[in-house]
Parts: structure tokens; C-alpha cells; sequence
């Protein structure tokens, strides 16, 4: 049996599952490099005004833009909520067919960059309602780069028991931490800790004051902070 | 059974005595009774076969429309229905495939329609218009036999919906000594003009084929089967457009069969996919997909319900046993912008291929396709 | 002094920035998006047709208070209250038919070219009500050899007879 034709598939870069913390840190460069993985920039919005004014003309190529230019964030968004890919990827094409629809009586009073955003948490928010405490982890693997993350090697080397753990085992711990929060909770660490957004474009985006928004954001660092005292307290041998 | 191996015998109906032969037939089918209560059975079974039609052309009337296009050649006319109730329609290529400004007569209103896609090479077109429908349910073509009876309601010239009675005449790879890009049922159903994109009913109500052209001395029309629609609707939710596949081999008549099977390979293309599938010139071909071969024409089938892209299980029998292979299709080459050469030379883009469009026997090149 | 703080959460949680989905991901997003628009033309539900009619025709009038989704949903409630009404009274065929036959009988169907003042001179008092609506303006514009062949010449009844394509050779 032979198959012929089939494109070539990208080898993955994901890191072996038990690759230990300790490698990392044995193999971090000298030369520290800036990470790749900086919380994205956010975009031009003059580009995106003019992206929106063609879309609302009729030129569904213009919306295809948008979806590029905003795929790689929202996915990251929703995924971080969710720890689901197939419900981040689902979510995600609701949130953009949603904004397709929509777009017609977009009157540009925020942001696109705000709106899609609002759209994208919002329907993840009444997603995750829906569907209750129980969830499935379905985690995507964790990219090389982080070999670079001269901030995240600093946090690793200073606790023992996390030095001592899997990158995988570690990961998983930090999904159920984040699981474990209210799932508004779970959004504004996301938005800020992790896509790296300031207190007043959250604000923007969920629509309330930058005071809740910083409210919110103690607490949920208080819970993080005593679910991962239990991993401390029980450390992978 | 869907062939007859002898069918080729089957004595042609001159159309005087399609009404006898069709009644008799059905009533052998139908009838359990007796000779001594011939009479009466004969009866029942009448009324009931008209009492069916009678009961499919009120269900289904409503979902087959009249359509209104214009193309360079002016206005025209002809028959479509509805295969979804969010208004998807199907119609004939030579209805929809090359005209605009499409206006679809449904429910007393005049509504504008779209078009979706269209297929020369089945010779379908799908055209949509923003209301809600009613649809035909679809049926499966590979249960109809010569004779089965069936149903068509069109739109002949400026009448009514009009329904037809008839059978199936046969499944023909060709006409006039060209092939099908299909096989096409034979209907001994008389169509008029404006008829094409008509449904090909069965007694159950479901749809099993569209009428595309009638045969010349009219008695009888083609249709393709419903199959073919539905592979065009599903290549065009997959992929924006239909996607005709392509593996590159040639097929001829091996003198004698193998595992029921007369189709030899006889040339394998140097380009993939065809290279490196596996297949071997000399391979006697046995199924490609859901098609089973067993004559050279059985090809033809073969090769339209091929999706570029899919992977397909090719089964071959080779030194007395069976292998199967998955090949990838490819693009068809006269649907590729830019077709190659076997050497892998490109063509200049100005000779692109087509698929092969049929000319009007006798008449003058630009006229009028419809006698 | 193994405490997390706040800075350190923060740092661990820096991992999630790197759980990326497989490769190739992103550049099928765009293809899975457009297929599922696709689907969803093909299978849009009366509902949200209407919905997105109204909500359309609301914004149309440019009425600021009149795009929120409560009007909309308003029009939406007459909308379908109207189209089931229209349903329930759908003519039998037979009856279609009867109407149809009354304007055959006449000129062919002019739809494409017959201005408004020609479509009420055709009509007469014999004339069943529906028929009217089929001699009225088109809803599309002409195109001008549209003008001038449906004057002169009744629209071509599509049936071919020979098929629109053929195969020449037995491969695949």
C-alpha cells in the first residue's frame, strides 16, 4: 500500500514530554535572547479602520485580513480560558463568522482591535457557563522557544520542587491552577499575565472599571498563588 | 441489479408502444392475482400505480419551479427544484450554468436567485435564492432497474407544471457515439423544451436524477443521476468549487476477463499521481472508490466521482490476486490552469484545456443550442 | 521564604505563552472558516434569514434606537408571523396552475422589458388579481438585448438534445 502525493508535514517543535526544567536550565544560551514570545504588540489600527470600511463595502477579502492578522491572538485568548483546543478552535470560528455578521453595524465608537476582543471573551465567557465544572484538558504542546524565556527559567530556578518536575507535569498543574479559578477570573489573568494587555484595555474589553479590573486580578493571583502552594507541598518525585 | 449484462439486447420501444408495453410491465409487476381474476387485479393495480403518480406529483409540484435567465442569446427558459428548504435549487447546465440575471417563479412571486456553482462536465448547475422551501427528498439512482417507473414534473414551454410517466429505457455510457462523462439514465418519458432541470422521480417521491436533454426523436430524454448533484454540492461546501479528481491511467479491453473484469490498464502517466500509486500497466481494474468495474466504460464513473485531494482505494487484480492501493488524486488536467505535459513541460496558458464541449449536430456554430 | 508571589506567578505563567497549536494550524484556519461560511450559506434557517433582514433594513433607516436587537427581534416576530401566514395559504398546484394559464394564454411573459404603463394597460378586469403581479416591472434591470429580443420574440425553452460535455478516452 503506498500513498502517493502528500505534502510534507512540518516536524514538530514541541519539547519530548519528560524533558526536565533542570536541562533547561543546564542548556539556556549565555547570550540571552529576546523571546519570541513577548506579548504581542498591539496592531496598527489605522490598518484595521481601513480593513473594517472595505468589509463593510463588500470586499470579503478585507475580512480575510482581519481574520489572519487576528486568528494567533484570539486563539491564544480563548485558549487559555478554555485549556480545550477543539473548543478554542470551534469558538474561534464562531467568534469570527459572528463578527462577519456583525460587521455591517460596527460604527468604529471602539476599537476593532476592542470589539473582536469583547466578541471573543464574551461568547467564551457563556461558552464556559454552558459548560459547567466539568471539563476535559486538551493542551497543546509547549513550543522550543521557552528555552529563551530568560523570566520563566528565573521563576523555575528559584523553587525547588518545580526545578525538579517535568515541563509537562508543570504545565498540566498550571491549566488546573488557572481551571480552578472563576472563569472571570481566569480571563483577566489571561488577558493580563499572559497576553501581556494593560489594565485599561481590559477595562475596554469587559467593560468595566480598571479598579475591578485590578480587583479581580488580586484575587485571582491569591488563588493561583495557594494552588500552587499544594504543588510545592506535593512535589513530583 | 442495476445493469442487465445482455441489456445491450433489449429490443428498442418505438414510442406507439411504450403505453402497452409499460402498462403490461407494470401490471406483471404489480399484479399477484390469478388468470381467472386477471380483470379485476388489473384494475387495482392500475388505479394504484395512478393513484401513486398522482400522489407524488401533489407532493412534489411545489418544489419544482420555473426558472427565467438571460444569456447572450437572449431569454430563456426552464425547470428546476429545490434540494434543500433554505431554497438551494438544481437545474440543468444548459439552464443555469451560463446565463444571469436569474429569476425564479415560487409560490406566485418572482424571486431572484443566484448562482452557486455550476459543472459543465455533468452538465448541472446550482442556483440558491434567501427564502425558505420545500424540498425533494433525495433517493439513491443505484436502486433503479430498466423498467422501474418514475416521474417527471416540468415546466414545458410557457404550461403549467406538468408531470410525465414513465420507465427507465436503460443506463447509457453514450450517445451518438460520444460518452457520457456518466453514465445517464434513459428515460422513456416524452420532454419538452423548457423540461431541462426537471426531477426524475421514483414512486417514493425521492429524487434520483435531472433531465439534461432529450434524445432526437423526443420520446425519450437523459438525466444524470441525483448522485452527480450532490457530488457538486459537497465539493462546493469542502472547497468554494467542484473538484474533479484525477490519477492518470489509461484503460482498454483485455480480451478476457478477470475477476469479471475487462479493463486492462494500459498506460500509467510518468507524473504523479499516477507514479508511485502503485498501479502497474497490465493491472486488471476492479474498483476505484465506491465504482466497481467491470467494463473499460465503467471508467468513465470512475473517474467523475473522483474528488482531487481524496485519498481513493484503487483495487486491482495482478498474478491472480487482489491488491488495493490508496491514491491521492489529483487535479483534473482540463480543469488546471496550466496543464503539463507526461515529460513534465508546461503548456503555454494560452492552451488551456477544457473539458470537451458538446457541438449541436447540423447546426451552425453560435446558434442556438435548443433546436 | 518558598513562597510564590505575585511576580513569581506571573513568570510560571509565562509557559502558557508557548502552548501553541500544531503546526500548520493557522494557515488552515482561514480555508476551515471560509468552508464553514459556505455550509452555513447553503443552510441558513428561516429564522436567522429573517433576522438578518430586519436587522438590515433597521440599520438601513439609520435609527441609531432602532438597531438594537429587540427591535430587531420585534420585526423579526411580524416577519415570521407574515411568512406563516403566507405559507398556510399557499395556493394547491392546481390552483397556481388556473392563474397561470390566464397569462399564457395572453403574451408570453414580459417581465424583463414591460415598463409600468404597458403592465396597466394589459390588465383587465377578466384578468384574475394574481396575474398582475407577473406582468409588473422585473425586480432586476434589463440588459438591453434583453429589451429588444423579449419584444420581438418569445424566451427559448431550454431542453438540448445532445448533453453539454463528452469523454473522448477511458482514463482517469
Amino acid at each position: 500500500m503506498t500513498e502517493a502525493g502528500l505534502k510534507d508535514v512540518n516536524p514538530s517543535i514541541a519539547l519530548p514530554a519528560a524533558r526536565r526544567l533542570t536541562d533547561l536550565l543546564s542548556s539556556a544560551p549565555e547570550v540571552h535572547v529576546k523571546s519570541k514570545r513577548e506579548p504581542m504588540d498591539k496592531p496598527r489600527t489605522d490598518e484595521d479602520q481601513e480593513l473594517v470600511a472595505r468589509t463593510q463595502a463588500g470586499d470579503a477579502a478585507a475580512f480575510d485580513r482581519l481574520v489572519v492578522k487576528y486568528t494567533p491572538r484570539l486563539y491564544g485568548l480563548i485558549y487559555n480560558m478554555t485549556s480545550n483546543h477543539e473548543d478554542t478552535n470551534d469558538l474561534l470560528q464562531d467568534v469570527f463568522s459572528k463578527a462577519y455578521k456583525a460587521i455591517r453595524g460596527f460604527r468604529g465608537k471602539s476599537s476593532f482591535y476592542t470589539w473582536i476582543h469583547s466578541i471573543a471573551v464574551n461568547m467564551t465567557l457563556n461558552f464556559l457557563k454552558k459548560r459547567g465544572r466539568r471539563y476535559q484538558l486538551s493542551l497543546d504542546d509547549v513550543d522550543a522557544s521557552i528555552q529563551n524565556d530568560k523570566e520563566f527559567l528565573e521563576a523555575t530556578a528559584t523553587s525547588s520542587p518545580v526545578r525538579e518536575a517535568d515541563l509537562s507535569e508543570l504545565q498540566k498543574r498550571l491549566n488546573e491552577a488557572m481551571m480552578k479559578l472563576s472563569d472571570e477570573h481566569r480571563a483577566v489573568v489571561t488577558m493580563f499575565h499572559i497576553q501581556g494587555m494593560p489594565h485599561a484595555e481590559i477595562s475596554k474589553i469587559l467593560r468595566v472599571s480598571e479598579g475591578t479590573v485590578r480587583s479581580r486580578l488580586f484575587y485571582a493571583n491569591r488563588h493561583l498563588q495557594s494552588y500552587l502552594d499544594e504543588f510545592r507541598k506535593n512535589p513530583v518525585s | 441489479m442495476r445493469r442487465l449484462s445482455n441489456f445491450k439486447r433489449v429490443p428498442r420501444f418505438g414510442l406507439l408502444r411504450v403505453g402497452l408495453a409499460s402498462t403490461s410491465v407494470i401490471v406483471i409487476a404489480f399484479s399477484g392475482a390469478t388468470p381467472s381474476r386477471a380483470g379485476s387485479a388489473e384494475e387495482q393495480s392500475a388505479s394504484s400505480i395512478s393513484r401513486q403518480v398522482k400522489d407524488v406529483f401533489a407532493r412534489a409540484a411545489k418544489a419544482v419551479v420555473k426558472i427565467h435567465a438571460i444569456d447572450p442569446h437572449g431569454e430563456l427558459c426552464g425547470t428546476g427544484f429545490f434540494a434543500d428548504p433554505t431554497g438551494t435549487l438544481y437545474t440543468a447546465y444548459s439552464v443555469g450554468g451560463e446565463a444571469e440575471n436569474f429569476t425564479v417563479e415560487f409560490n406566485g412571486k418572482k424571486i431572484p436567485a443566484r448562482q452557486v456553482v455550476t459543472d459543465i462536465r455533468s452538465g448541472l448547475a446550482m442556483l440558491k435564492i434567501d427564502t425558505a422551501t420545500p424540498a425533494l427528498p433525495v433517493g439513491k439512482s443505484d436502486e433503479l432497474e430498466v423498467a422501474t417507473p418514475v416521474v417527471t414534473i416540468g415546466f414545458p414551454l410557457d404550461l403549467d407544471e406538468t408531470p410525465n410517466f414513465g420507465m427507465i429505457a436503460g443506463f447509457d455510457h453514450k450517445y451518438l457515439g460520444r460518452y457520457f462523462s456518466t453514465t445517464h439514465l434513459r428515460v422513456n418519458a416524452t420532454t419538452q423544451r423548457g423540461e431541462a432541470g426537471a426531477p426524475l422521480l421514483n414512486l417514493k417521491g425521492e429524487v434520483v436524477g435531472i433531465i439534461v436533454s432529450s434524445l432526437e426523436n423526443g420520446s425519450s430524454c437523459y438525466a444524470v443521476p441525483i448522485e452527480a448533484a450532490e457530488k457538486i454540492r459537497s465539493d462546493f461546501v469542502r472547497f468554494g468549487e467542484v473538484r474533479h479528481g484525477w490519477i492518470g491511467a489509461n484503460v482498454t479491453e483485455a480480451p478476457a476477463p478477470v475477476e469479471g473484469s475487462r479493463a486492462e490498464i494500459t498506460e500509467i502517466s510518468a507524473t504523479p499521481p499516477a507514479t508511485g500509486s502503485g498501479l502497474r500497466s497490465g493491472d486488471i481494474l476492479l474498483q476505484v472508490g465506491k465504482v466497481k468495474v467491470r467494463e473499460p466504460e465503467d471508467v468513465l464513473d470512475a473517474s467523475f466521482f473522483l474528488t482531487a485531494g481524496d485519498v481513493v482505494p484503487i483495487t486491482v487484480a495482478r498474478g491472480g490476486e487482489k491488491i488495493t492501493f490508496d491514491v491521492q488524486a489529483d487535479v483534473h488536467p482540463a480543469v488546471k490552469n496550466v496543464p503539463m505535459l507526461p515529460d513534465g513541460t508546461q503548456l503555454p496558458a494560452a492552451a488551456t484545456l477544457k473539458f470537451n464541449r458538446a457541438i449541436p449536430l447540423g447546426l451552425q456554430p453560435g446558434s442556438q443550442r435548443t433546436p | 521564604m518558598d513562597e510564590f508571589n505575585d511576580n513569581e506567578i506571573a513568570k510560571l505563567l509565562r509557559l502558557k505563552r508557548y502552548e501553541q497549536p500544531p503546526p500548520g494550524y493557522f494557515e488552515n484556519f482561514l480555508h476551515e472558516f471560509h468552508r464553514r461560511q459556505r455550509d452555513e450559506l447553503l443552510r441558513e434557517p428561516l429564522w436567522r434569514i429573517c433576522l438578518d433582514r430586519g436587522h438590515d433594513f433597521m440599520l438601513r433607516l439609520n435609527l441609531p434606537a432602532l438597531t438594537s436587537y429587540p427591535v430587531a427581534v420585534t420585526a423579526v416576530l411580524v416577519c415570521a408571523a407574515v411568512i406563516s401566514l403566507k405559507l398556510y395559504q399557499t395556493p394547491a398546484p392546481a390552483s397556481l396552475a388556473a392563474q397561470d394559464r390566464s397569462v399564457s394564454n395572453g403574451q408570453p411573459l414580459q417581465v424583463f422589458a414591460t415598463p409600468t404603463n404597458n403592465a396597466d394597460a394589459e390588465w383587465t378586469l377578466a384578468s384574475p388579481a394574481a396575474t398582475r403581479f407577473f406582468s409588473a416591472p422585473s425586480l432586476r434591470n434589463p440588459t438591453e438585448s434583453a429589451f429588444t429580443h423579449t419584444r420581438a420574440t418569445p424566451p427559448r425553452y431550454v431542453l438540448d438534445s445532445v448533453p453539454v460535455s463528452y469523454e473522448t478516452t477511458f482514463k482517469f
